[in-house]
């Protein structure tokens, strides 16, 4: 079957609504970073807001200090870079897209510790005079209605970047807490071996069959 | 052939695989929730047929294990199901070895929960006009907003109290850390005393 690559987690994909033209695609999902992991969507519209959010939630590390960051790169369809966000553990980003066609979403992890990073985006389209004009089945209140629909993915969109923040904090607590009771469990047996070493050193110091009486 | 990501305009998510490798991708699901997938393998040619390799295998499970749906060499399916758990469900593909070793690019569209909805048959049902379906939309969409906020105040709640069982296990183990430091050197000087009232050196 072949390897299986490091895991995908937490998928949540969110469909725009279809019926109108006024579409407003969107797409989330958390995704295991060996080195660079690529996501492309198709941005229906020139000038249409595609906005998103990324969060890196750390893997299970015990041992070793957090991860630094990841570094997030969009390219548009003509090949020219529209945005980067260099060694972030989680940011958001907004921009206008200079033409229509599929754009490409990259997380590139610079160091060797896989990180899971849960992302979702999203591109909304208004629909402007020019449309008005040109389709006579669009009401001016369809804009209205567009404008409600892209408030509420704003607001969904802060949801799942609170919820991947939340998740990270999670993580954190939870590997304190490990970390706390295997630090210190570890110590009180360090303390007791090197105060018996003490008293078995000092008592053979001491011990007749040393052979020389150092006292 | 199934066109996910062109199908009625309709955006979803584009990912790769490369040949004898496997990618799983996990989706969060609660207890109750409709979910809908659709998947499709992208013609690396446009107007040419596609090859007759370019084949994968798909498979969901519910984070139990159960599979809930299984299908192989395909180039592409939909698969629909209702949540019998709530939990991390994975939904993973593989791609075959192929000579020589091509890149498969997959369309692949996972709704749950309101926008797993059917809007055209609400439509068709009700013999309601586009606006009407457009706001249900919203109303629904906002529900599930309500429903989220819930489940962000439960997590953080969670959260706390997590916390502050970590802040009063760090006292505990800081006071028992004074005393065992205290103990161990209070045993240490009992027995070197008397170790050393044993060799007459005191």
């Amino acid at each position: 079957m072949g390897t299986l690559r490091p895991r995908y987690a937490n998928l949540l994909l969110l469909i725009g609504l279809v019926l109108t033209s006024s579409l407003a695609p969107a797409s989330s999902l958390s995704v295991t970073v060996n080195d660079v992991e690529c996501v492309y969507e198709y941005v229906l519209y020139e000038g249409d807001t595609v906005s998103g959010n990324f969060v890196v939630v750390d893997h299970d590390i015990f041992w070793s200090s957090d991860h630094p960051g990841i570094d997030f790169t969009v390219t548009s369809p003509a090949g020219n870079v529209v945005q980067t966000l260099k060694g972030t553990s989680g940011d958001k980003f907004e921009f206008k897209a200079p033409r229509s066609g599929m754009y490409k979403f990259c997380f590139h992890n610079p160091y060797s510790t896989p990180e899971t990073v849960s992302f979702y985006i999203h591109a909304g389209h208004i629909p402007t005079e020019h449309d008005l004009a040109k389709d006579e089945h669009l009401d001016p209140i369809n804009v209205k209605i567009a404008e409600l629909r892209e408030s509420l993915e704003s607001v969904t969109l802060e949801q799942k970047y609170l919820k991947a923040r939340d998740s990270r904090h999670r993580h954190t607590n939870e590997s304190t807490r490990k970390r706390v009771i295997y630090y210190t469990v570890a110590e009180y047996l360090l303390l007791a071996c090197v105060s018996t070493l003490q008293v078995v050193y000092i008592r053979r110091l001491f011990s007749k069959s040393v052979g020389y009486n150092r006292v | 052939m199934l066109v996910v990501c062109m199908w009625k305009v309709v955006n979803c998510m584009r990912f790769d695989i490369e040949s004898g490798h496997s990618k799983c991708i996990t989706e969060d699901i609660k207890i109750n929730a409709m979910t809908v997938g659709k998947y499709s393998l992208v013609n690396p040619k446009e107007g040419y047929p596609m090859p007759d390799d370019y084949k994968l295998t798909v498979k969901v499970n519910s984070p139990q294990g159960h599979n809930y749906h299984h299908s192989d060499h395909v180039d592409s399916g939909n698969f629909a199901f209702t949540a019998a758990e709530s939990g991390d469900y994975l939904a993973c593909f593989y791609a075959p070895e192929l000579r020589p070793p091509r890149t498969l690019v997959i369309d692949f569209d996972w709704r749950t929960g309101v926008a797993a909805k059917d809007w055209s048959s609400v439509a068709k049902k009700g013999s309601i006009d586009a606006m009407e379906v457009e706001l249900k939309k919203l109303l629904d969409k906002v529900a599930s907003i309500h429903e989220e906020m819930f489940y962000l105040r439960e997590r953080e709640e969670e959260m706390q109290k997590l916390n502050r069982s970590t802040n009063s296990k760090m006292g505990t183990f800081s006071f028992l850390s004074l005393l065992i430091c205290l103990s161990v050197a209070g045993l240490q000087f009992w027995h070197l005393k008397s170790f050393f009232e044993r060799k007459k050196l005191l």
